[in-house]
């Protein structure tokens, strides 16, 4: 501690202002405790500035242009014009009217906020530097302390993020113009969701990818019918190749790819987008000053309380480890504040639901047939195709399909896949089934909206016990 | 050097002991073996031995005090080098945590996979009442975990993850009973007397509401009528709900309150074990009990026949070893009548020693000592230890081993007094035969009002196991052996 600098006090320190901590901050403001939120950036964090949000609104966006340019089956002719600005400007709108209000909600909660860079003093102390010269830095003491920093984007050597040539995820999002030619290193989620607005908004999209196929996490089947998509809007694969160095050109930049044998390749783009995948933030903290230590890939351990190894100190989010999902960091700071609060919480899901916001989308939760098989269970599985359904066909948007996994003994849900339109959306009543404990006959005997893309769920569900109705049985 | 003492597992299985009293004082000076305390367990007063020399520093629990095994007791300064504190090891104390983890995790527990089958709400229950839910045994729908599973579960702490298996039948708005004494109680029965219909008329959503309630829409009192039915309203349903809840919480308090001549007894040690006992056989096993008499006239004369004889070899010969071998001669003829249901197996054990315990009224309470091997023995040979044990159990010098392995108990409560009564089973046994007392009484014979030495019997089954034709044919069996004891001869 500066000598002459006073400590100012508080029961809880939230560090970043992410969907983790703002919302254990506001839980914590809510249980009447005294909070203290301390934000290098942005209220809001990756997921509101950076990251969900202007990606979503971009890609509704895209959509609006794509599909309107694309609709002439349905007897529709039209020559959408994008103004990139304009977009941008628009998202840009949408990030600021979130973002404002969680600030508002913060403060309404009670939550003092101080913008800055949070580093450990001590077991009980943290300084906050603020930005720029003769800000200055203050102490804050705690009781204790949820570490929500999340994680950066992961830079590959050879490709240091430069804002102009070499992209990441963040600054491909600011974008004001639209590039003719991309190269996207990557063909995980972030990597194709962006390839797709990319591809939408008339960008000539090369995707490279080290491994063999994309989206690796995801079956198969279900990645096999976004490449097909994205093939179709003219992304074009380079698989088993890893991006090795690039070159300034007169007319922008050589992007050079090497596979497995050495041989090399060259591409031709006017940006390269890198979306290799995302490092917790847990380097800037100085964690030696309370004793913590994170493990080899930067991740906290935590307990089902959110609770590190060091007692009075949490880590929620992207900082306390995969899955790195907005969901899961809100989740975990809720908890995390009620545990704090002295309530009896804990982490208890069965499952965290994820989704892919590509062409169609991806929606998944709970176990796979694969997993399902692995932990123990005799799983059923039950497929209902959106070819197969009057609402998928009415909006000009059939591919794809649900997957129900189940237990076959109980009925119980175990997991589901989605891939198709509003998969985001629809995946949600199989996570409510699978936290309810529900079973195949209960999702058949939920009646469904007749015409929608819901029923697919039950019909898949139908479909399990040999009973669908719409499609032929397994 | 400092001695811990940490209290023994003082009998199988045995989780915890009461201290009765101390032996020794802080200060005082101990041999290996000499007795420091008594602890009851749930059996026997046991003496608790100093396991080593030397002298009393510390007692750290009080008499009375319930106490964990391998909770440390007491300590004891020891001559010897100043080395840390060294306890002593208890032989299972050490493995029980990792086999009690061991069997949560490989019983019955709905969380496979890591998989808990429970809406959010009850697994945040569970949290609330501290119970372990993946070891809680779901009753709902495919064994989905309930709310009311969780609730049993915290309520029998450790045994509440099998009681939970058995759906909770108590309602949770018991209507309020007429005999209550309590003032409170009365006052908001004669407000709303329950209406008991047959037919009542609600909307959907009033029904439901009762149904959250825990209220019997039948008992609500009628609104109005409507189509010649009774109709009720959610307030009346709620009204209702509200007063049996003050009318049950009244009960309680009642129960609660004391006067200053009331005493309270502690609920432990032998008397606990009883009671778990009895709760556990008969909600475990679905008793029913049949009632017979028996014409023992010629038993009478037999015996004392027999009796002066008996005395002679130093027996005192009573009724019971006659009663004991007819019962091996009936255990024979039915066998499953001596078995056990091993639930886990789902199997029945049908077993091959004939031990026969006898339930002896104690002090303490019931006790049951066990005659083994009935079927082996003379009649002076079983008389004779069933004398022995029944004496042990009296003056509580019984060993545990003496107490296990039994596959048939006879009670005796004719003893006492009475013609019938409902014995409980001495679970996992799947019978008990419940003597009455021989008395002299008027019956028909050739035609004849003669008197006779008239037993009376009550044998309870595990109808599980037992059908109630088998228990007929079994006391037949019995009754034909006190009804002509020559034929034990031939046993």
């Amino acid at each position: 501690m500066v000598v002459g600098d006073i400590a100012t006090g508080t029961d809880v320190l939230v560090i970043g202002a992410g969907p983790g901590g703002y919302v254990a901050a506001i839980r914590a403001g809510q249980l009447g405790l005294d909070v203290t939120m301390v934000e290098k950036n942005a209220y809001g964090g990756t997921c509101l500035n950076y990251g969900c949000i202007p990606s979503k609104a971009l890609i509704s966006a895209t959509d609006v242009a794509h599909n309107a340019a694309n609709a002439e089956d349905m007897g529709i002719h039209a020559d959408p014009v994008v103004d990139m600005q304009g977009m941008v400007a628009w998202k840009d709108g949408v990030v600021n009217q979130l973002t404002g209000g969680v600030e508002k909600l913060m403060k309404a909660n009670g939550v003092n906020l101080m913008q800055g860079t949070a580093e450990f003093a001590g077991e009980n102390t943290v300084r906050v530097a603020h930005g720029g010269e003769g800000q200055g830095s203050e102490s804050i003491e705690f009781d204790s302390c949820i570490i929500a920093t999340g994680s950066r984007p992961f830079e590959i050597p050879g490709f240091e993020f430069d804002g102009e040539h070499v992209l990441s995820s963040r600054e491909a999002l600011a974008l004001d113009e639209i590039p003719e030619k991309l190269v996207v290193v990557g063909a995980g989620y972030i990597g194709m969701e962006l390839s797709t607005v990319f591809a939408k908004l008339g960008t000539d999209v090369t995707i490279v990818e080290m491994l063999d196929d994309a989206l690796p996490g995801y079956e198969s089947d279900v990645a096999r019918v976004v490449k097909k998509k994205a093939e179709a809007l003219g992304i074009e694969f380079h698989f088993g190749e890893a991006a090795k160095e690039w070159r300034k050109e007169a007319d922008g930049m050589t992007v050079v790819t090497e596979n497995e044998d050495g041989e090399t390749s060259e591409f031709n783009a006017d940006k390269t987008l890198v979306a290799v995948g995302r490092q917790p933030v847990s380097d800037t903290l100085n964690l030696e000053a309370v004793g913590l230590e994170p493990d080899e890939k930067g991740f906290l351990q935590t307990d089902d309380q959110c609770r590190t190894d060091v007692g009075h100190i949490y880590a929620i989010g992207d900082v306390a480890g995969e899955p790195m999902l907005a969901h899961k960091a809100s989740k975990e700071g809720h908890v995390a504040a009620e545990v704090i609060a002295g309530e009896p919480s804990a982490l208890d899901y069965q499952a965290i639901p994820a989704a892919v916001f590509t062409d169609p989308e991806i929606g998944t939760v709970g176990m796979t047939q694969a997993e399902a098989e692995e932990a123990g269970f005799e799983p059923v599985v039950g497929k209902f195709p959106f070819m197969a359904s009057g609402r998928a066909l009415s909006t000009g948007h059939s591919d794809g399909f649900v997957r129900v996994v189940a237990d076959e003994e109980s009925g119980f849900i175990l997991g589901g896949q989605i891939v198709g339109a509003e998969a985001s959306e629809l995946v949600a009543e199989l996570a409510l089934a699978i936290e309810m404990g529900a079973t195949l006959e209960d999702l058949t005997a939920t009646i469904h909206t007749h015409p929608t893309l819901a029923e697919a769920v039950m019909e898949a569900a139908a479909n399990a016990k040999g009973e669908a109705i719409h499609t032929l049985n397994r | 050097m400092v001695f811990e003492f940490k209290l023994p597992d003082v009998g199988e299985g045995l989780t915890e002991a009461e201290i009765v009293s101390w032996l020794v004082s802080e200060g005082d000076t101990v041999t290996e073996d000499m007795p420091v305390a008594e602890a009851e367990t749930d059996k026997a007063v046991v003496e608790i031995p100093s396991p080593v020399n030397g002298t009393v520093r510390e007692i750290l629990a009080d008499a009375g005090e319930m106490v964990p095994v391998g909770n440390v007791i007491i300590t004891f300064n020891v001559e010897g080098e100043d080395e840390p504190p060294i306890e002593a090891e208890t032989e299972t104390e050490p493995e029980k945590p990792a086999e009690a983890e061991k069997a949560a995790s490989n019983g019955e527990s709905s969380a496979k996979g890591g998989r808990v089958f429970a809406a959010p709400s009850a697994r945040r229950l569970a949290r609330e009442l501290g119970v372990d839910i993946t070891t809680v045994v779901g009753s709902g729908p495919s064994g989905r975990v309930t709310d009311q599973d969780v609730r049993a579960a915290a309520e029998g702490g450790k045994d509440g993850a099998q009681a939970a298996a058995e759906p909770t039948t108590e309602p949770e708005a018991e209507p309020a009973s007429d005999t209550t004494e309590s003032s409170g109680a009365q006052a908001a029965v004669s407000m709303q007397k329950p209406a008991d219909r047959e037919k009542t008329l609600a909307a959907p959503a009033t029904r439901s509401l009762a149904e959250e309630l825990g209220v019997d829409l039948n008992a609500v009192p009628e609104v109005e009528k409507r189509e010649g039915q009774s109709f009720v309203t959610p307030e009346a349903v709620r009204e209702y709900a509200a007063a049996q809840t003050e009318a049950k919480q009244a009960d309680v308090a009642s129960l609660a309150a004391t006067s200053k001549e009331d005493e309270r007894v502690p609920y432990r040690g032998i008397r606990r074990t009883i009671g778990k006992q009895m709760e556990r056989s008969k909600y475990t096993a679905p008793h029913v009990t049949h009632h017979d008499e028996i014409d023992v006239t010629d038993l009478v004369a037999m015996r004392s026949d027999l009796k002066e004889e008996a005395e002679n070899r130093g027996v005192k010969l009573s009724y019971m070893p006659f009663v004991m071998k007819a019962i091996v001669a009936g255990l024979k003829e039915f066998p499953y009548m001596n078995s056990m249901l091993d639930e886990e197996a789902e199997e029945i054990v049908l077993k091959k020693d004939y031990n026969i315990g006898v339930a002896v009224a104690t002090d303490a309470g019931l006790m049951v000592p066990v005659v083994k091997g009935v079927d082996q023995k003379g009649m002076l040979q079983v008389s004779q230890e069933m004398n022995d044990l029944v004496g042990k159990a009296r003056d509580r010098s019984i060993a545990r081993s003496d107490m296990q392995g039994g596959t048939f108990t006879i009670t005796n409560f004719g003893a006492i007094g009475g013609e019938y009564a409902t014995p409980i089973i001495n679970f996992p046994e799947v019978a008990i035969l419940g003597l009455g007392a021989i008395k002299e009484k008027p019956r028909v014979v050739d035609g004849d009002i003669v008197p006779r030495h008239i037993m009376t019997i009550s044998l309870s089954i595990d109808h599980r196991i037992i059908d109630g034709a088998i228990a007929a044919q079994f006391a037949n069996t019995v009754k034909n052996y006190l009804e002509n004891p020559a034929l034990l001869l031939l046993e």
